[in-house]
């Protein structure tokens, strides 16, 4: 009688291969990070670099918060309470233990640190102690909030549905107040001194906000950090795992009645979400130009991630990493005619050719609807919307420049009224559960990739 | 010519199903309220066998069903697989202790595709860790492998393997119904609990489905108990059958005497 591990020790295995796969994703992350920092950075202005940044953090919220609304369809709505205990956390840690470590709450910056004007001198080193100190920080804001994810699932995932909706949105208003009740910011080291020790790192500012943290945070450290992220939560999405979280979403009786223990895997998929939200918040919290604020972990702001979730497909990583960066970009691009035009005619179409027929990779063409010509309508569906895109677009231009109206003061609107008209024509988001590289385009690709079964390993 | 044709399909499903214990169900009961809706409901099902229950419509089959794998828990009785008690435990540990089942309704994962319905049922045999699975150890891999192997063989034995990229929810409703099968006996399961096979199916797909049960409970080794409304599927396949009627075990035995049986006649047709 042969088990499944029976039948698993047949394959070949190599301790190389194994230490290989653990290993690239970190040296992918480094590399995108120095190349993001020390090569794309010099090259944009500053305010490019800013936008570039803040989509990068959006991506990992967005990723995270797919991992609990989109695979295991949990319907989270406190997502920016971790974020906002992750931030605070970690900028705490970075604060209190600059003055603890260094003796002032500065940042020491190495080249891979800070954005905009605030970077370090030529010639300094390329990683510094405080940078260290900076990493402890941000993990530890990720286990802080992992905890509390773990801690408030437990309970509450036992609940179902809009139950659940409204203890997350609790969740997160607890925590705003919490936040808002905290203490003044110790700015000195004599005030650091005067202080009761257990009251220091709790001295984060209350409802004035938390804008003394050091200033970190870098194209570098959110690039790494998003590509960990993205193949976290891909290789999470493609294994045993990753399937136990999806069939809770697709039929909880059904799962359970396959032997997934679903309780136990809706409260890890609760924490591991919690904790890539709470490294984003430490990420956040150290970018130049923010003050933490109790805000942060309001409704307003859960509310932006669940529209990139949605937008981008629940369930799938790519769309939810591709609505965070239009969601976060589409804001900046209305504020002027001029960039509005310039993305329509340049960006648009590179986008979406990048991104090849976001239409038809949602879809899993089958060989009957192959045959019967899916195929074939897919591409002029394409065409006729990349065109109508770029036509709208410049249209909004002409009359934006033609009546001189400031289209920022409308942006949201539109902004809203993109949201409404997507969730009508196309309610399951851009890419539904797929990922942009299943798309059918990419078939013969993907077949001559995986020679050995000659299909698509799902 | 997939990898699968290659394989020796039985070899890859060898111990999927354990064909050694028995399911024994020791007088249970289950009250809604006031409504008793299952009362000292006794079975015995040897292993490799292949039982029936049937019953008017709202005789308490599926709940029957529902408190052997713990959907609903018993108020009192017992149920146990070779001698193991199930009573308390949850529908996953039930599944885990050898317990599989379809669904009247059917209840496939609809978004995800045939062969990864079927790969999810593997997930309850499978030892790697969820840190394996984001390192990507040689271990998780090796037991990915197997899993593959093993859904692309069920899928094979049950004709499902041309689809098994398409969605669950797209399959046509003979397809489904044999999915569910296919995903139940990758739990690895002692004892099969089929909640109306045949219900949806044209006649063609009846006469295959009673060959397809015959050959499970062979191949795979387990014992069977199926609900089923078709009187001809279930007068064929099976060797006892339990009727319920209002929650009650009205008569048992070989389906020759059930069809004798003049409670049974009562229950279905109605007295003169």
């Amino acid at each position: 009688m042969a088990s499944l591990q029976d039948r698993a020790k047949l394959f070949p295995s190599s301790p190389l291969g194994a230490a290989w796969r653990l290993c690239w994703p970190i040296l992918v992350a480094l590399g995108l990070g120095v190349l993001m920092q020390l090569v794309v950075r010099p090259s944009i202005d500053a305010y490019s670099s800013t936008q570039i940044l803040n989509i990068g953090i959006a991506i990992i919220l967005a990723v995270s918060l797919t991992i609990v609304n989109g695979f295991t369809g949990q319907f989270s709505i406190g997502h920016a309470g971790f974020l906002a205990v992750g931030g605070y956390v970690a900028g705490s840690v970075a604060f209190y233990g600059s003055f603890a470590i260094f003796g002032s709450g500065s940042a020491k910056l190495g080249l891979l640190s800070g954005s905009g004007l605030y970077s370090a001198p030529a010639g300094a080193p390329l990683i510094t102690s405080g940078e260290l100190l900076f990493f402890g920080a941000l993990l530890t804001g990720g286990l802080v909030a992992a905890l509390l994810g773990y801690a408030v699932g437990l309970p509450s995932l036992r609940l179902r549905g809009d139950y659940l909706a409204i203890v997350t949105l609790g969740f997160g208003e607890i925590v705003r107040v919490l936040i808002q009740q905290t203490p003044q910011v110790l700015m000195t080291r004599e005030a650091i001194a005067e202080s009761p020790a257990w009251k220091v790192p709790l001295s984060v500012g209350g409802s004035l906000g938390f804008g003394n943290v050091p200033k970190y945070t870098s194209l570098f450290w959110v690039y790494a950090a998003v590509v960990i992220t993205l193949i976290f939560a891909y290789r999470l999405k493609q294994s045993s795992t990753g399937r136990a979280l999806l069939s809770i979403r697709e039929d909880e009786i059904a799962a359970e009645a396959m032997g997934v223990r679903t309780t136990y895997y809706k409260v890890w998929g609760f924490a591991i979400a919690a904790f890539f939200a709470g490294i984003a918040g430490g990420l956040y919290a150290h970018t130049l130009g923010i003050s933490l604020s109790p805000v942060d972990a309001g409704f307003q702001k859960s509310f932006d991630i669940i529209i990139m979730v949605v937008l981008g497909g629940l369930g799938s990583i790519s769309g939810a990493a591709i609505a965070a960066a239009i969601v976060t970009y589409l804001p900046e691009l209305l504020r002027s005619p001029e960039t509005l035009e310039k993305f329509a005619v340049i960006g648009v179409p590179l986008l979406v050719v990048g991104f090849a027929m976001l239409g038809m990779a949602s879809r899993n063409v089958s060989e009957g609807e192959r045959r019967a010509g899916v195929d074939r309508r897919a591409l002029p569906r394409f065409i006729l919307g990349l065109g109508t895109i770029i036509l709208g677009l410049s249209v909004l231009a002409f009359f934006a420049r033609k009546f001189k109206i400031n289209l920022g003061d409308y942006r949201l609107i539109i902004y809203a009224l993109a949201l409404i008209i997507m969730m009508i024509t196309r309610p399951q988001g851009l890419l539904g559960v797929r990922e942009v590289w299943d798309s059918a385009l990419y078939r013969p690709v993907r077949d001559f990739f995986a020679p050995r079964h000659g299909r698509r390993a799902s | 010519m997939t990898a699968v044709n290659m394989l020796d399909t039985a070899d890859v499903l060898a111990g999927v199903g354990a064909g050694t214990d028995a399911l024994e169900v020791r007088d249970v009961s289950k009250s809604f309220g006031g409504l008793k809706a299952v009362q000292n409901f006794r079975l015995s099902l040897p292993p490799r066998g292949l039982y029936g229950l049937i019953g008017p419509n709202g005789a308490g089959k599926t709940t029957c069903f529902n408190l052997l794998t713990g959907v609903y828990k018993p108020d009192q009785g017992d149920v146990t697989i070779g001698g193991e008690s199930l009573l308390g435990l949850r529908p996953s540990q039930i599944a885990a202790a050898g317990l599989a089942r379809t669904f009247q309704n059917i209840r496939l994962f609809g978004e995800l595709s045939v062969l990864e319905n079927v790969k999810l049922a593997c997930h309850l045999r499978t030892t790697h860790s969820m840190a394996g699975a984001i390192c990507r150890s040689s271990w998780q891999r090796a037991e990915e492998a197997a899993i593959r192997e093993r859904a692309l063989a069920l899928l094979q034995v049950f004709n499902l393997l041309d689809r098994q990229d398409e969605s669950a929810r797209n399959l046509p409703y003979g397809d489904q119904r044999r999915l569910e099968i296919a995903r139940a006996l990758a739990t690895g399961p002692k004892v099969l609990l089929l909640d109306e096979p045949a219900a949806g199916m044209n006649p063609q797909e009846k006469v295959d489905l009673r060959k397809l049960i015959r050959e499970v409970r062979d191949v795979f080794r387990v014992s069977i108990l199926l609900i089923e409304h078709d009187m001809g599927v279930v007068m064929d396949l099976c060797e006892r059958i339990t009727v319920l009627d209002y929650g009650m075990v009205i008569a048992e035995g070989p389906p020759e005497e059930i069809q004798k049986n003049p409670k049974v006649i009562e229950a279905y047709l109605g007295k003169e």
